[in-house]
């Protein structure tokens, strides 16, 4: 029935870049398309390739900057191949390297661009979660983070998981990006500060949020073979997956009738089986983690969802160390959408490249496997993993 | 009253496939969608039926009592100087089918006496002259009703 093994290891990431990671509105001036275009060309600088040679351009998250715009705006021959992910925030994330990876491997393009671009203030951007909004009459749900909220609750009710239990996610990113001369916030913080910051969607503090900035961010990939003529070392995709569990809907933004036992979690089940099936890998080959964590307790349930311990397990996982670099699985190597960037899950990417590179800030000794989980709870959300070639 | 304002109805909003939930509330009633064919419940409102995919349906009263499932609360909000509400996804009893969860608020309770399973029922808002927002409160055991 399901042949998604097909594309094992048929398509590589060549090159990657992004702009500096500004704070919200900092880099709006000129709005996002001059971001893209620095992001594209450093990323063709990092894979030793033209601006002109990408034929392809895939993105998500309803990107603004089109795939048209950018092939004329470089001078490209012809563009052969162009998709766009559905769905709001970073949960189709993987799927549009997905789309990239299937084009690329069946000779559709030969680069394709993955692009994403978040100026999320000044006169370009504008936020669902913004507090600068009157009240409507009859407040209900207003933020992403009261959503998570739910699912949170939830866990904690279900499971017995505690704040101390997302304190630690938020602890471990910022652990990391005390290291990352790139990250936002580098000061690394204590399970007082966390207990201590301000409450703004019961059970979840402000450092339970990641904060919103500005950047644009790309990465090239290229069939396998093209990639062995470049200048990086090769990183493969092993396998990708997208979508969502029975019943998810739109998950924590209004779904909430998907089965109980999916409740508690980050949708994301269904998208890790198909994942390990298409790479034949499971959670056991996994030697670094990058997992979409706009808000600490989808790392949580990420974890049970892509099987690295039992339901109901990953806050006693974390407690002990668990997702620390010196831990079993080191996740967010990088700091991650809490304390490097909040980019739409494009960063995870980016450090699953260098992590696979030898070039991470925080190395892994001898990782040859990466997984990227993009973002939780919308539908689709989306997965993959990548392999040193 | 105008579609403009009936925008701000929350979830599920106003929609062509919801108007019906919003005028039963008008009428003091809390009804779901049921499929005609197989008879399950579902929520939030759809065209067609998650279980036997049939595209016939109509709104069915149910009890209105139910339990919270899960909560959060609004401790940021827009205007600090309004009060804190919080938004609460409900368990409904008396439906067919997989359960149905509707997100809404629970009124006269505060951080001390939310929680999840907490038994609760329904009460309807006036939104305007013709439709109501259900929301729910703390249920109060029939048995005891007229006792306080």
């Amino acid at each position: 029935m399901h042949e998604g093994t097909w594309l094992r290891d048929r398509a590589a990431f060549v090159g990657f870049g992004h702009t500096r990671y500004g704070r919200r509105g900092e880099l709006a001036a000129n709005g996002p398309v001059p971001l893209v275009v620095e992001a594209v060309v450093k990323a063709c600088e990092d894979a030793g390739v033209s601006p002109a040679d990408i034929d392809g351009y895939c993105s998500y998250s309803n990107d603004p900057v089109d795939a048209g715009t950018l092939a004329s705006t470089f001078g490209a021959k012809a563009l052969r191949f162009t998709a766009m992910g559905w769905g709001g925030g970073g949960g189709a994330m993987c799927g549009a390297f997905l789309y990239a990876a299937m084009a690329v491997a069946t000779g559709q393009a030969d680069l394709v661009a993955v692009t994403h671009v978040i100026v999320q203030g000044g006169a370009f951007g504008r936020r669902w979660g913004g507090m600068d909004r009157p009240l409507p009459r009859f407040p209900l749900l207003a933020s992403p983070g009261q959503s998570f909220a739910l699912a949170a609750r939830r866990h904690m009710h279900d499971y017995g998981t505690t704040i101390d239990h997302f304190g630690e996610v938020a602890i471990n990113a910022r652990r990391n990006a005390a290291n990352n001369p790139e990250a936002r916030f580098r000061e690394e913080i204590t399970m007082e500060d966390h207990h201590s910051s301000r409450m703004i969607a019961d059970p979840l503090r402000l450092l339970d949020f990641c904060m919103e900035g500005d950047s644009g961010n790309c990465v090239i990939l290229a069939s396998a073979e093209r990639a062995a003529d470049l200048r990086q070392p090769a990183v493969l995709l092993a396998g990708a997956a997208m979508g969502s569990p029975y019943r998810w809907g739109m998950g924590m933004f209004g779904g909430n009738n998907m089965p109980a036992a999916d409740f508690a979690s980050a949708g994301q089940r269904t998208v890790a089986e198909d994942l390990y099936r298409n790479a034949g890998m499971g959670p056991e080959d996994v030697d670094v983690a990058n997992i979409y964590d706009h808000f600490t307790p989808m790392v949580l349930m990420g974890l049970e969802d892509f099987r690295f311990v039992p339901k109901g397990e990953s806050g006693p996982f974390v407690a002990e160390g668990g997702i620390r670099r010196e831990g079993k699985l080191p996740v967010n190597t990088h700091g991650g959408n809490l304390a490097e960037v909040y980019n739409h899950g494009m960063s995870h990417v980016f450090e699953a490249m260098r992590q696979l590179r030898g070039t991470s800030c925080n190395q892994v000794d001898g990782a040859e496997v990466a997984l990227v989980v993009a973002g939780s709870s919308p539908s689709p959300s989306s997965a993959m993993l990548l392999r040193k070639g | 009253m105008s579609e403009q304002e009936r925008a701000e109805l929350p979830a599920p909003g106003w929609d062509p496939v919801t108007t019906g939930y919003w005028k039963a509330a008008g009428q003091g009633r809390l009804v779901v969608q049921r499929c005609t064919a197989c008879g399950a419940h579902r929520w939030p409102p759809a065209w067609a039926c998650y279980a036997c995919q049939s595209t016939d349906w109509e709104w069915d009263e149910v009890p209105g009592t139910g339990t919270v499932f899960t909560y959060t609360w609004a401790d940021q909000r827009p205007d600090m100087s309004t009060p804190i509400y919080n938004i609460s996804v409900i368990e409904l009893d008396g439906t067919k089918g997989e359960p149905v969860r509707i997100m809404t608020q629970v009124l006269d309770v505060d951080k001390d006496t939310l929680r999840c399973d907490l038994p609760v029922e329904v009460t309807f808002v006036p939104f305007d002259d013709e439709v109501a927002v259900p929301m729910f409160r703390p249920r109060v055991d029939s048995s005891l009703r007229g006792v306080r």
